[in-house]
């Protein structure tokens, strides 16, 4: 069955999409289309639009040309006036914010992963068997009647990913979810990321992090600069593709130390520490 | 291939002897800026602190909050019809007896109650005690004008002395106070915040009310932080003390920038709760369950509450 | 300026609640046909930040420090309706968690501060920017004078409420029961200070953010326009002035009597005052007593009667008829009038208000015609 839906069923089919903005372009002629049961990561520099079009993935905001569709349906502003297709579509499609702060927005962690459930109509005996088994698999228990805002960087992610993952979602969408983390909770996620492959979700992860990409992506996707699609394969052929890492900006050389000689060779950032990106 | 970039010889150059002596500059006078920080690291602390004595064992905490939110606020609006000044002070020690039972140090809850008593009914109680300001029998005459006193077209009457009602009204308006602000104190340090919000619903408070309010106590926090941030920052750039224009410049730039930054993460938020389902119509799922003791203690507050206002009247 | 607790009597303070909880109503109604699901995140975020910036303290000239209420700027970027929830909700946090402001009290700040003042403060803005353009200095002047009328407004009807308990609500022996002073020391003694310095700092901070958003993120200061636009269905503000006219007018809550003190404030003293019933307003009682027959209680119907009329409390033995010479020899006011009075008073108070209200909301849906505004944005 598993076997069945990861070869077959497109969930995405994105069709000459393009994004304006304040009279400007944040994406412009992209074609895509995104099976059920691939880890997809799409890497692009700040800027690049890659945000901007993990959102509209979400049904968060529309494309200004071209469309988009999703389980065979076209997902737009008005289908999402539909109830029952909004519902649905909440339901199979969960969005891990890069802010985690704007993410946690109830008063305890327990409240949190609730939400998600509770607001999909569950009853409460589900809703409450639900949030339990959550803390249970992340390891969050103690947190449970905590306040977000005395959680770590760590630990508000964690709960925000629970807050997803409460609701049962076969498509997974992650907006930088390594920025800013602790080398352990990076770990815990990416090791996270790849379970949640093996057992046949559908993961979409926007980054600028290679190592990240590295570890996670069966596919890799490059927005360019100039926020048209740079390229698209296998994650080994992308990665290994440095003159295409160099035009979309997202490995560049400087001076760095190997013991005491300092030298330049071409390089990628490793991690971004720059907090959120506004496109 | 990469650019150097050229950075300046006094970038370059290695600190100056300069010891950190602080003799060097007038210790300033403290400015709005850190009385600000001051102000909010307090709130947070108060938050985290009130937080933790909710999660002690005692009588209050362990009452259903719904029951406990009508039994307090009842007594608070019994409090407020109350007209003879010691049923108000035989309430006040009932709240003494109700944080002695919910494990609430008393020396802290009478502080706490007490050091906001005098600026905000002590000051305006006074004036009210002399015959001047409120006409009443003399208690205590303290000067003898030797005849009327007149101050343009007001009349001062003929003499400055304390009356015996200005006194009463004031004993009665302090201890109102007291009492009713110490069962406020009551009710927020025994309840979890978010409890508490979820019980406003015995009142029919809107589920969408609700909902702002516990997002709102939330999100202070954060703004509280950004703001922090923004206030140490300038406190550790600062070198010799600021003119109130600079600082008055500063705290209106700075509320400028948290207003844009508010905004975007309103912005964000709302993205991240339809991302989860919501639709506006806010679903609030709590997991009360009263017990017999609450509906004891109810009771028993509804009985002192009557009995005070009963009392009240018959000696009125 | 937040009112805290055991200075307004329980009627005032009812009163209070009864006026503003039709002012949440609407406003809340106005929120969610122009806001629809983003009102929550707008509005608790809106809520926060004023919460925030009221802790501010501001450096004044001779080194000491003041506050903003920051209610006016709030006003102009999230518009009237979502500040007015925005501001209450702040305040409730404030009396709930930090002990600022009463709680019973929460009715009379909300009115005051989370109504009137950002109510009045964008009007004035509007009023005296229109038309200005974008980057014309005549708005943050608008902005800085629309600041400065809202918080006296707010501060004035503060004082009165302050006022009246003075003036009504006292002892049989003459002691104050709730706030001591009387109309004629509580309107100086709050209204000196904010005319002149508090209402001064709020412009010149309200002014002064606005100077930087024009120039940071002109954006927001166009946002609640585009919410305006995106919804269908402009504002009507006389209507609501109407509504809220009616109410003060019709509220027979002991703010009512804000017209017998005005009428005689300066004149006579303050204690002659006591137990003078103007006819007018005592006809007005009569004919409560027509529409309602039965609410009057069995020990006196005039004394219900009376404290229908507003003055409670200090009627000797609940007359009607004003008695000059009552007044004259500062008679042993009767206790007994208020304590009887008062269940029907409430009940009266009570029944009163949902029929002016329902009639109010009536007259505003007619006179606006009623576009509903669209559930979406744009």
């Amino acid at each position: 069955m598993a076997e069945q839906t990861r070869e077959n069923h497109t969930i995405y089919s994105i069709d000459a999409v393009e994004y304006r903005y304040e009279d400007a372009d944040a994406l412009s002629g992209i074609n895509l289309s995104i099976k059920a049961g691939e880890s997809v990561v799409l890497l692009g520099a700040n800027g690049s639009g890659k945000s901007t079009l993990l959102k509209m993935l979400d049904g968060l905001i529309f494309p200004t040309g071209g469309s988009i569709s999703v389980f065979d349906a076209e997902l737009s502003e008005a289908a999402l006036k539909n109830e029952g297709f909004s519902g649905t579509f909440r339901r199979r499609v969960g969005f891990v914010f890069q802010n985690s702060d704007a993410q946690l927005f109830s008063p305890t962690v327990w409240d949190e992963i609730a939400f998600g459930p509770l607001h999909m109509g569950l009853p409460p005996e589900e809703v409450e068997k639900r949030t339990e088994d959550t803390l249970h698999i992340l390891g969050l228990e103690h947190l449970r009647k905590r306040p977000p805002y005395h959680l770590s960087g760590g630990e508000k992610k964690k709960v925000a990913l629970a807050s997803v993952l409460a609701i049962g979602p076969d498509v997974l969408l992650f907006d930088e979810p390594t920025a800013g983390l602790d080398p352990k909770t990076e770990s815990f996620l990416i090791r996270l990321i790849v379970q949640l492959t093996a057992a046949g979700k559908t993961i979409v992860t926007a980054t600028q992090d290679l190592r990240l990409a590295a570890q996670i992506a069966g596919r890799v996707i490059v927005l360019g600069e100039d926020h048209k699609l740079a390229g698209d394969g296998p994650a080994a052929a992308i990665l290994g593709n440095r003159k295409l890492l160099l035009t979309a900006n997202l490995i560049h050389d400087h001076p760095h130390r190997h013991d005491d000689i300092e030298h330049y060779h071409p390089h990628s950032h490793l991690k971004d520490h720059h907090g959120r990106e506004n496109d | 291939m990469a650019e150097q970039i050229s950075t300046p010889a006094w970038m370059n150059e290695p600190g100056k002897s300069d010891s950190l002596s602080m003799s060097a500059g007038r210790s300033r006078r403290e400015s709005a800026v850190q009385k600000t920080i001051m102000g909010m690291s307090e709130a947070i602390r108060e938050s985290v602190f009130s937080e933790r004595i909710a999660a002690r064992p005692g009588l209050l905490q362990e009452t259903d909050p719904r029951i406990k939110t009508i039994g307090l606020l009842g007594l608070l609006i019994a409090t407020s019809f109350l007209h003879t000044w010691y049923i108000v002070l035989a309430i006040y020690g009932l709240t003494l007896m109700m944080a002695f039972a919910s494990r609430i140090s008393l020396g802290f809850f009478i502080k706490r109650v007490w050091l906001f008593v005098p600026i905000f009914a002590g000051i305006i109680a006074l004036p009210s005690l002399f015959n001047i300001f409120r006409p009443g029998d003399p208690l205590l005459t303290i000067w003898e004008f030797g005849g009327e006193l007149t101050l343009g077209p007001w009349s001062l009457g003929t003499s400055l002395a304390v009356t015996h009602q200005g006194l009463k009204g004031a004993v009665l308006l302090i201890l109102r106070v007291a009492t009713s602000v110490s069962l406020a104190v009551l009710w927020a340090l025994t309840t979890h915040w978010a409890d508490l919000l979820k019980a406003l619903r015995v009142f029919l408070v809107p589920r969408i009310f609700v909902l702002v309010l516990s997002m709102t106590y939330r999100y202070i926090f954060l703004i509280l932080g950004l703001a922090a941030d923004m206030f140490t920052a300038r406190t550790s750039r600062m070198v010799g003390s600021s003119s109130p224009r600079e600082d008055r410049r500063f705290v209106a730039s700075s509320m400028a920038t948290l207003l844009g930054k508010s905004h975007v993460l309103s912005e964000d938020v709302y993205s991240a709760m339809i991302s989860r389902g919501y639709t506006g119509e806010p679903v609030i799922l709590h997991r009360f369950r009263t017990v017999a003791g609450d509906w004891l203690w109810l009771v028993a507050v509804i009985l002192l509450g009557v009995a005070a206002l009963g009392s009240d009247r018959l000696i009125g | 300026m937040h009112i805290p607790d055991g200075y307004l009597s329980p009627q005032t303070a009812g009163g209070m609640w009864a006026l503003v909880i039709p002012a949440w109503y609407w406003a809340g109604h106005r929120v969610k046909s122009t806001l629809s699901s983003r009102q929550a995140p707008l509005v608790a975020i809106g809520a926060a930040f004023t919460f925030v910036i009221m802790m501010f303290n501001i450096p004044l000239p001779g080194g000491t420090t003041g506050h903003a209420v920051g209610g006016t700027i709030i006003t102009i970027i999230i518009g009237p309706w979502a500040a007015v929830i925005a501001i209450s909700v702040a305040i409730v946090i404030q009396a709930v968690f930090f002990g600022d402001g009463g709680i019973l009290a929460i009715g009379a700040n909300c009115f005051n501060i989370g109504f009137i003042l950002p109510i009045t403060g964008y009007f004035t803005y509007k009023l005296l920017a229109r038309g200005a353009a974008p980057k014309s200095p005549r708005r943050w002047v608008a902005a800085g004078i629309g600041a400065w009328v809202g918080l006296n407004a707010a501060a004035f009807l503060t004082s009165v409420e302050f006022g009246l308990q003075g003036e009504l609500f006292n002892a049989a022996d003459g002691s104050a029961l709730y706030s001591p002073y009387g109309l004629a020391t509580a309107i100086p003694a709050m209204m000196i200070p904010h005319l002149l310095i508090v209402g001064a700092i709020e412009a010149v901070m309200t002014s002064m953010i606005y100077v930087f958003l024009m120039k940071t993120n002109a954006s927001l200061l166009e946002n609640y326009a585009g919410v305006k636009a995106a919804a269908a269905g402009g504002f009507k503000l006389k209507p609501l002035i109407v509504g809220i006219l009616l109410l003060l007018v019709c509220t027979p809550l002991g703010l009512l009597a804000t017209g017998t003190a005005w009428g005689e404030w300066g004149t006579k003293d303050i204690s002659r005052e006591i137990g003078y019933v103007p006819e007018g307003m005592a006809s007005l009682a009569g004919r409560w007593q027509g529409l309602l027959p039965d609410y009057a209680f069995p020990e006196s119907e005039e004394v219900a009667a009376a404290g229908m009329g507003g003055a409670s409390g200090e009627e000797s033995g609940g007359s009607l008829v004003a008695e000059e010479n009552a007044a004259e020899s500062r008679d042993p006011v009767s206790f007994d009038g208020m304590r009887e009075s008062t269940p029907a008073y409430v009940v009266s108070g009570i029944l009163g208000l949902i029929l002016v209200t329902g009639v109010a909301l009536m007259a505003m849906r007619m006179l606006t015609g009623r576009s509903r505004g669209k559930e979406h944005l744009g």
